[in-house]
């Protein structure tokens, strides 16, 4: 490390000071918005294994005369349909001796509705890497096959996941948005930076300074200013999960998904720091480079 | 001491300068240089007379790759500025000395440092810029001020760090831009004095000024003079070259 003097008399500038407090709310958002994806993959990653394996397919019996031979057409119509679904690998009707054999452990004895006209179900077994969309399946079967419907906890659970992963996403898009806000506004102060040093970077150009030398010196300068604003947001972003964290425990019946965050995720947010500082340093360079190329 | 208008190609090295019909001008105004067209054959030494306003700065503006002519060719060194890279852009920087009118001194950091600034952006050692940047200053009568910062130096000792910065890197091509402009005659002939000593260790040397009572006392140093906007040459008198009269050596200052 150079013990001279900084050639950019930047310790008397403050045209950048408040770069640090950016950062610094930078690293907070990003990192409540990263634990948020952590928490929400951690989530969907489970749902998502619920709702692989089977599925059951339900047919309302139809009234009348020709009732019985109605409905097993319905019935076959629905097991075709799901057979002719993506990601089903097989769907069997239940007879009605199982269905009743279904009913037995909540009615006794299952001769009172055995002449009775019982919902038909059909099992279904899904490819567990390949699901289905369940929301469209169950579109297509209600077209096809009036009063037969899906299991509706799981579609309710498909459409669950599907909205985690649109706000998983969106945590992921406030993430890179909050980078570019960052490097808009750290380009910004650079420009203004070099505008208050025109006269230096000038002399430094006609002294033999090539442009990465100057570049250089805002790219440093850079560095140090977001390395300890990040290092300040983190140090407000950790109490600020484990608030949130400690508020979700104490709300039971497995409402939320688990709020504890991953080693992983608590190694990306300790990152955050580090990768603000290199993305304003990476800025600043940039910025400083563009604008000295198109000088004499 | 060697001179020349267009072309003299007595030497087998290029011209360090060569200018062929450059125009300037800022903006849409109108040309402040016009049709110049000049040559500096290596190790020559020339004074660049004019009135204020006549376009000296302007033409040294153009010598030291601070601004690009409008029109013209311009070779430094044999290279073809308007197609060097700028990577050689900078080497070509790198072999000029410019004293500038303003001294263009950085107010924050010491004398040292100011002198020192061309070598730390070439990337010279600090053992090596701790050697010569003190026995350059002392050459000049400064090594008392090593750590002043500018604001705190008088006007002649300011001139003498931008001297001192201007050829600490051994340049090829030392431009002075009123390098006498606030000193007295003493001191100017001291700087004359100085800049000779350099020509003769090689340095091709153009002086801008506009003090004539100054170049009338080195007739024999070749002219090239500007006046709205167009270059005249005027050759050095004839005869034995007269010695430049003789100073005593910088004495340290007192702060």
């Amino acid at each position: 490390m150079s013990t001279h003097p900084s050639v950019l008399p930047f310790q008397g500038d403050g045209s950048n000071n408040f770069l640090p407090v950016l950062v610094a709310l930078m690293v907070l958002l990003s990192a409540v918005a990263l634990a948020g994806v952590f928490v929400l993959n951690e989530a969907v990653g489970r749902w998502s294994r619920d709702v692989s394996g089977t599925l059951t397919v339900q047919v309302l019996p139809v009234a009348g005369p020709d009732g019985e031979a109605l409905t097993d057409q319905r019935v076959a119509a629905a097991v075709e349909v799901m057979r002719q679904s993506q990601g089903v690998i097989a769907a069997r009707a239940l007879d009605k001796k199982r269905t009743l054999a279904l009913l037995e452990p909540w009615l006794g004895s299952t001769e009172v509705v055995r002449d009775m006209p019982l919902p038909r179900l059909i099992d279904v077994e899904l490819d567990p890497d390949q699901p289905p969309d369940l929301n469209a399946v169950a579109h297509r079967l209600a077209q096809v096959v009036p009063g037969a419907s899906l299991d509706d906890h799981r579609v309710w659970l498909s459409r669950l996941i599907s909205l985690s992963e649109t706000i998983r996403n969106i945590a992921l898009g406030i993430v890179a948005l909050i980078g570019s806000v960052t490097s808009v506004t750290v380009a910004y102060a650079t420009r203004t930076s070099m505008a208050l040093y025109r006269s230096i970077i000038s002399l430094l150009h006609l002294v033999g300074a090539s442009d990465a030398y100057i570049a250089r010196r805002f790219a440093r300068r850079a560095f140090a200013l977001g390395l300890g604003g990040g290092l300040f947001g983190l140090t407000l972003a950790v109490p600020t999960l484990m608030l949130i964290g400690h508020a979700a425990a104490r709300i039971e019946g497995g409402f939320l998904p688990p709020m504890s965050l991953p080693v992983l995720a608590w190694l990306s947010i300790g990152c955050l720091p580090l990768a603000a500082a290199v993305l304003i340093m990476m800025t600043a360079w940039l910025t400083v480079y563009g604008v000295l190329v198109r000088m004499p | 001491m060697p001179s020349s208008p267009p072309p003299s190609p007595s030497t087998d090295l290029p011209p360090v300068v060569q200018l062929e019909s450059v125009g300037l001008r800022y903006g849409r105004g109108p040309e402040v240089l016009r049709d110049i067209s000049m040559s500096l054959p290596a190790g020559s030494f020339h004074f660049l007379t004019g009135s204020s306003g006549a376009g000296k700065s302007s033409l040294l503006s153009i010598l030291h790759l601070a601004r690009r002519s409008t029109r013209g060719r311009q070779f430094l060194f044999g290279e073809d500025v308007a197609h060097a890279s700028r990577s050689n852009l900078t080497l070509l920087r790198r072999r000029i000395g410019m004293v500038f009118q303003d001294f263009r001194l950085l107010d924050h950091l010491s004398a040292l440092d100011n002198v020192a600034l061309p070598l730390r952006v070439r990337g010279v050692r600090e053992s090596d810029i701790h050697k010569h940047v003190p026995e350059l200053l002392n050459w000049v009568g400064l090594s008392k001020h090593l750590k002043d910062p500018p604001p705190i130096l008088s006007g002649g000792q300011k001139q003498r760090v931008a001297i001192a910065r201007a050829v600490i890197g051994r340049p090829d091509l030392l431009l002075a831009d009123e390098p006498t402009g606030n000193v007295d005659d003493a001191i100017a002939l001291r700087l004359l004095r100085l800049f000779g000593e350099l020509n003769r260790l090689g340095t091709t040397v153009l002086i801008a000024t506009h003090n004539e009572s100054l170049v009338s006392r080195v007739p024999h140093i070749p002219r090239l003079h500007i006046e709205h906007g167009q270059l005249t040459y005027i050759p050095g008198a004839e005869g034995p070259v007269p010695p430049l009269p003789v100073q005593d050596d910088y004495k340290d200052d007192e702060a």
